[in-house]
């Protein structure tokens, strides 16, 4: 298998799971919620997690670069098969927290036009989504209860 | 609300044949759990690794491993069912199954860490490191087979001449597993050292998935039929129990240990002549 083949089917199973998150969050179903947590919050993070463990073993060795500085960092990026694992690595992570987003917002009542953009600001820029997203969870609890029903 | 909880559900019991492993005993069904799970990551690494050693994919050995340890830590937890009453509590157990765990886990680091990068694992003394840990793998290679030995005594020491056909056949099968297969694969790791006997080193002309040579002898023929002594003598053991009277089927399970025990002769000295298993002609 080769890697742009692993690249787009990765890509494919991301959005799935992003879609089935989004749709979970406009449509009040606690059917389809259960089943966007079961493919967002589990199986996709566990099949992306497969993908990037195989990289890993496959390619790790002989890459050249290291954690210790960016340049390092920077190096790692240059083997295609390591580019590739550090970007499943941040699709299965952004993906597992989107779940947890949707999970939390269900729970605590945060509606659609609300969470709606946290998701897409995690699924594009990971941690900028879960800042939001913490910041709005701060400015509910902030809130008397009066004024935010 | 119902959404709100883990889709995991981790903590309730597990159905099936799972389930029934970790009630009879958790460390060993566990640890087979992990060698399941280690499986999915080996396979995508295969289909990407191109890298080969000795003619095969590098991941086949520890995909090989992971099956074969799977399996005897499975059986071994599924015979834990029929074990006397106070072995599980058991200082031997207590002390000996979190050991097999250990060496479990680091014969796959071994294992995965010498596939991951591209060099042999066993029969490997290209370097001092590699070398220094060769005699350590083996250790924990006997530490991961002794459970089939305290298991099989205690099963056999359970009933006195009353031991039922079936229980014989788990103590006798256990405890013929011990002995043949740290016999084999101490001669091949000390004796050969090596597996192939005469032949190409090449492993890509051999069995699929086994691997053994077709054009020489391979000691590993007879480690994985001593290694199996039991599943096969329990097999027999399980079928008479059921199909003769006890007294026969007794004697069955006794003539079906004694014959595994000479199949691996036969395998072991087969090889050593430098014949390949099955050989029906002479080469």
């Amino acid at each position: 298998m080769n890697v742009d083949l692993l690249f787009s089917l990765s890509g494919s199973l991301v959005l799935a799971g992003w879609a089935t998150l989004l749709a979970g969050a406009l449509i009040p179903s606690t059917a389809l919620r259960l089943w966007a947590q079961r493919l967002a919050g589990l199986a996709i993070p566990l099949l992306l997690s497969v993908a990037y463990a195989a990289l890993v073993l496959a390619f790790w060795h002989g890459a050249p670069g290291g954690f210790d500085t960016l340049a390092n960092v920077m190096r790692l990026f240059d083997t295609p098969q390591i580019a590739l694992a550090g970007w499943i690595h941040y699709l299965a992570f952004d993906l597992f927290i989107g779940a947890w987003i949707a999970r939390r917002a269900a729970e605590e009542g945060v509606g659609f036009v609300l969470v709606a953009p946290c998701l897409v600001l995690t699924f594009l820029f990971g941690p900028a989504g879960y800042l939001a997203f913490s910041a709005l969870r701060a400015a509910r609890t902030a809130t008397p209860r009066s004024l935010a029903a | 609300m119902s959404i709100v909880a883990s889709p995991l559900h981790l903590a309730s019991p597990r159905p099936g044949l799972l389930g029934a492993l970790f009630a009879r005993e958790p460390i060993f069904a566990g640890t087979a759990l992990m060698m399941l799970a280690m499986m999915p990551p080996t396979l995508l690494a295969m289909a990407l690794d191109a890298r080969t050693l000795d003619g095969v994919n590098v991941w086949i050995k520890p995909l090989k491993f992971e099956i074969a340890l799977a399996l005897y830590l499975g059986t071994l937890a599924w015979f834990a069912g029929w074990l006397p009453a106070g072995y599980l509590r058991s200082r031997t157990h207590r002390l000996l199954a979190p050991a097999v765990a250990f060496a479990t886990a680091a014969e796959m680091a071994w294992i995965g860490g010498a596939a991951h990068m591209g060099v042999a694992s066993h029969f490997n003394v290209a370097t001092p490191l590699a070398a220094a840990l060769y005699p350590v793998m083996g250790l924990l290679a006997v530490t991961i087979t002794l459970p089939s030995l305290t298991m099989g005594l205690a099963l056999l020491r359970s009933g006195g001449a009353l031991l039922s056909a079936f229980r014989l056949s788990l103590g006798l099968g256990l405890t013929t597993t011990f002995v043949l297969t740290v016999l084999v694969a101490g001669f091949m790791a000390a004796g050969a050292p090596g597996h192939g006997v005469g032949g190409t080193a090449s492993q890509a002309a051999g069995l699929p998935l086994l691997g053994w040579a077709r054009d020489g002898g391979d000691l590993r023929v007879a480690h994985f039929f001593a290694t199996h002594a039991m599943h096969f003598v329990p097999a027999v053991g399980f079928v008479a129990a059921r199909t003769l009277t006890e007294r026969v089927a007794r004697r069955a399970v006794v003539a079906a240990a004694l014959g595994f025990v000479a199949l691996v002769v036969y395998a072991f000295v087969e090889a050593l002549m430098g014949l390949p298993f099955p050989s029906l002609a002479f080469s």
